[in-house]
């Protein structure tokens, strides 16, 4: 439970904007207008200007004049709308996604946000990318199929913003070096002879330098708004004295973050807010919580709670900020369209910090900062931030106890990556130095990168967006036509599988049609670079990327450290365990022929139920059964390999990752019947490499031998889901008997693993009464949802996953 | 007619502030639901009109 009566009010009156099916849970939930309404009047101002000028014109705008406010026992103030139950709307991104808001029930200023989409139409990157693709690409793409809409018109993105700079310098020393720039560029340009190629070049940076500045000047006066705020709110509203001095120390704090170096803890949590809100959802949307929180605040940990020289504080206060924290994340509104809506089932966003691992010095990363974030976790229980825990063999047995008590609890999080594997994947695929490598985070739920002063990811374009590998393998069956969801040709004619001879030819079949898949989405991606480096400048983003400022470039158009990535989502399981099926059945034993099961396929195994149970009893993976792992193994070099052969905008080849958030239940419905015996509709599997629901039964070492045979290192990252006994997990022996399978786990190679802890009858009786279920958290893929926010399709999907006994590995 | 600058909610922005514009000051409101209270503020001009929460200033 909180740890405070603050918190304890605090979480009492949180409001969650969570979603379900696609619509928010809380009817409080509504488009906030403000945000629109002023990038569009500065836009219209600034028509004309160079990009990066029109944009730094509409963030001041926006910092200048939206409501702000400060929540009654707030400690951590700031938000990214004018209202505390509003999301805001960015119609400079897509017209599609600001219309399927404009037109939801959340929106109540209809006529207004019509004519500013109508406004921003010609100038959105939906209307810029779209024009560098066929009618037929749009088709596939937009049918969310195949892969994932492009990011130009799903307006969803990620970045890893660059705290350590803001906390550490302050704004205006960074405007300071900004404007030196500038002065430099002017004088270098005014120099006797003159010279072109040695001085044109600084006619784009200097208008990225001014635009910067003008983001970070308008940063500082957003800031001293909310320290006016505090102020007045004590001394002209409130009378209690506590509350007073907290609003007057909040005014300070906020007068003197982010323009100044972060004094202690309380400064430095409150810069990261500020700048959080403005990298992800202020100067535009993006996604996730990237950053290495534990290293981030120890310093400042270290100068409140433990030397007590800025800022002092106790160690109770400190979880009570950190508490806090939690409960700010849990309120806050994020914007997606209705498929990414969909694919976050039970949560508001995804929210993912990273904690542990080594230091660059090889030192044991984890701290009492480290711990402390844990004990708020298990006290304040929120599905937000969702918590990824770098696994290293140095790590102290008190920090990874902590993890545990977390896990036990049923949260889903800490998910746990291998801490050395992902280190030396940045230091050999992205040529990362080891010492920078090892303060790495996850930038969304599962792919790692870098942190720190420059060079971190800045847009999805870098790393991100989907292939959905069943649906691909349904088309490569079918000659690339999709007979049971669009009725479009969503591949190339491949060949119709019933022809098929050979295991090789299916296989063949599928590589195509994965080919032109990831392809299109690759395509995609960089286009819509582009765009964003051309018409979606981010000048605050850029200002606080040493990289960016000395280049004076914009953060979209600099990849100083790259670092591609593409989801597989979703179904990777049944395409292997289809694989296996087919091989073992039609061409090995040659039971049936590709004609008898592409039949049966088409009619959802209708009057086949004896050869459905033949198809459901083939190999499958997740037992340590060579036939199926040996299949999984090829199937997961295929991908790695079929990436492999492209180059994106930053210059090297992305690494696939194979994961599913909630798509594995969302895709399942446009999934016809596969050969792992799967009906139509049904939920695909729920990860990169965790066995299809209820096919793993022979025990959690037999299910990590398995994945311990796909080469990991050759992916960005490969999900593995797992469900352990409450029973066990809760005995005396429980942290031992998950230590040795941690271990175990590690010892294997695996990437990661991230563990469900809840009863089967625990959650039957959740679905019954859900009203004394308020607290039941469960993992969905990638993030974690409270289990009564989930539809009744996503909560048997959660039932239906085996639970492993540990004892029996 | 009533102006901003005469109501108890306005609060004129100090000149060494980032923000500062002749005239602008803060309008800050308190406001209560559900949930509990809050207190939102925006800018306006001290010359404008007065709103329906105006209160003059004792």
């Amino acid at each position: 439970m909180p740890t405070t009566e603050r918190t304890a009010r605090l979480k009492n009156r949180c409001r969650f904007k969570h979603v379900a099916g696609g619509e928010y849970v809380d009817a409080g939930v509504k488009a906030g207008v403000e945000r629109a309404r002023l990038i569009t009047e500065s836009h219209k101002k600034n028509v004309g200007e160079a990009n990066c000028i029109i944009r730094a014109r509409g963030l001041e705008n926006i910092l200048n004049n939206i409501t702000i406010h400060i929540q009654d026992d707030e400690l951590i103030v700031g938000a990214n709308t004018e209202h505390p139950d509003y999301f805001p709307m960015y119609p400079e991104l897509s017209y599609y996604s600001t219309v399927d808001m404009v037109e939801s029930r959340y929106c109540d200023h209809k006529d207004e946000m019509r004519e500013i989409a109508e406004y921003w139409r010609p100038y959105t990157i939906q209307t810029k990318g779209e024009k560098y693709f066929t009618p037929e690409e749009i088709g596939v793409m937009y049918s969310a199929t195949t892969v994932q809409p492009p990011m130009f018109v799903t307006a969803f993105s990620s970045i890893v913003p660059n705290y350590e700079s803001v906390i550490e310098d302050g704004l205006l020393k960074r405007i300071e070096v900004v404007e030196k720039n500038i002065a430099d560029a002017n004088a270098n340009m005014r120099k006797s002879p003159w010279n072109a190629p040695e001085n044109l070049h600084y006619l784009d940076k200097l208008d990225q330098w001014k635009g910067m500045v003008i983001a970070m000047k308008a940063v500082v006066g957003w800031a001293q708004r909310h320290a006016r705020l505090a102020k007045i709110m004590a001394e002209n509203f409130l009378s209690e004295p506590k509350r007073k001095a907290e609003l007057l120390e909040i005014a300070d704090i906020c007068r003197h973050v982010p323009a100044y170096p972060a004094r202690g803890l309380r400064d430095a949590m409150q810069t990261k807010w500020f700048t959080y809100l403005l990298c992800h959802s202020i100067e535009r949307y993006s996604s996730g919580y990237g950053q290495k929180e534990d290293k981030l605040l120890w310093p400042f940990f270290k100068k409140s709670v433990i030397e007590k020289s800025a800022q002092p504080m106790t160690r109770e206060e400190a979880v009570e900020l950190f508490e806090c924290e939690r409960l700010k994340v849990s309120e806050h509104g994020s914007t997606k369209g209705r498929q990414l809506r969909e694919f976050f089932a039970g949560s508001n966003d995804l929210f993912i910090l990273t904690l542990g691992g080594i230091n660059p010095d090889g030192s044991d990363a984890s701290n009492d900062c480290t711990n402390a974030i844990l004990e708020a976790t298990e006290s304040i229980i929120t599905t937000e931030p969702s918590i990824s825990f770098r696994w290293n063999e140095k790590g102290n047995v008190e920090t990874k106890k902590k993890v545990f008590n977390c896990i036990k609890k049923g949260f889903g999080f800490p998910s746990i990556k291998n801490d050395e594997m992902n280190t030396q994947q940045l230091v050999k695929y992205f040529n990362v130095p080891e010492e920078v490598a090892r303060d790495w985070a996850l930038v969304l739920c599962m792919s790692p990168g870098i942190t720190g002063r420059r060079g971190t990811q800045k847009t999805r374009s870098e790393g991100g967006s989907d292939v959905y590998p069943a649906k691909v393998m349904e088309i490569a069956l079918t000659n690339g036509f999709d007979e049971f969801f669009t009725n479009v040709q969503l591949g190339p004619e491949t060949g119709n599988a019933a022809e098929f001879t050979s295991f090789d030819q299916v296989w063949n079949a599928l590589k195509l049609q994965l080919r032109y898949a990831i392809e299109l989405s690759l395509r995609s991606k960089d286009v819509g670079r582009v765009m964003e480096l051309k018409h979606l400048c981010c000048p605050f983003i850029s200002s606080i990327d040493d990289g960016c400022v000395e280049k004076g470039l914009d953060a979209n158009e600099l990849a100083e450290v790259a670092n591609p990535w593409h989801n597989i989502i979703g179904g990777s399981v049944v395409v292997i365990d289809s694989m296996a099926a087919i091989k073992k059945l039609v061409f090995d034993e040659k039971k049936y022929t590709m004609g008898e099961l592409m039949d049966a396929l088409r009619n959802n195994w209708e009057g086949k139920e004896q050869m459905r149970i033949d198809f459901w009893n083939a190999p499958k993976f997740g037992n340590d059964d060579d036939y199926a792992d040996s299949i999984a193994t090829k199937y997961y070099d295929l991908v790695a390999d079929e990436w492999k052969r492209n180059t994106t905008y930053s210059g090297t080849y992305p690494l696939p990752l194979a994961q599913s958030v909630a798509g594995y239940i969302v895709n399942g419905p446009k999934t016809a019947a596969t050969a792992n015996g799967r009906h139509a509709g049904e939920a695909l599997d729920d990860g990169g490499s965790s066995p299809y629901m209820g096919c793993d039964k022979n025990g959690p070492t037999a299910v990590l031998k398995s994945v311990s045979k796909i080469n990991a290192s050759k992916h960005k990252g490969i999900l593995l889901n797992q469900r352990l006994s409450t029973v066990l997990m809760n005995s005396d022996s429980g942290f031992d008997l998950w230590h040795a399978y941690m271990k175990t786990w590690h010892s294997l190679g695996i990437d990661h693993v991230q563990f469900n802890v809840i009863s089967q009858d625990d959650m039957k009786a959740a679905q019954i009464e859900p009203e004394k279920y308020t607290d039941t958290l469960v993992r969905i893929a990638g993030y974690s949802a409270k289990f009564i926010d989930l539809a009744r399709y996503s909560q048997d999907t959660i039932i239906a996953r085996t639970e492993q006994d540990i004892k029996a590995g | 007619m009533s102006k901003c600058e005469q109501c108890a909610f306005f609060f004129p922005i100090p000149e060494k502030d980032m923000d500062f514009e002749p005239g602008k000051g803060d309008c800050v409101l308190q406001q209560e639901d559900t949930k509990g209270k809050f207190w939102l503020s925006r800018p306006v001009l001290e010359s404008s009109a007065a709103c329906q929460h105006h209160r003059s200033k004792r």
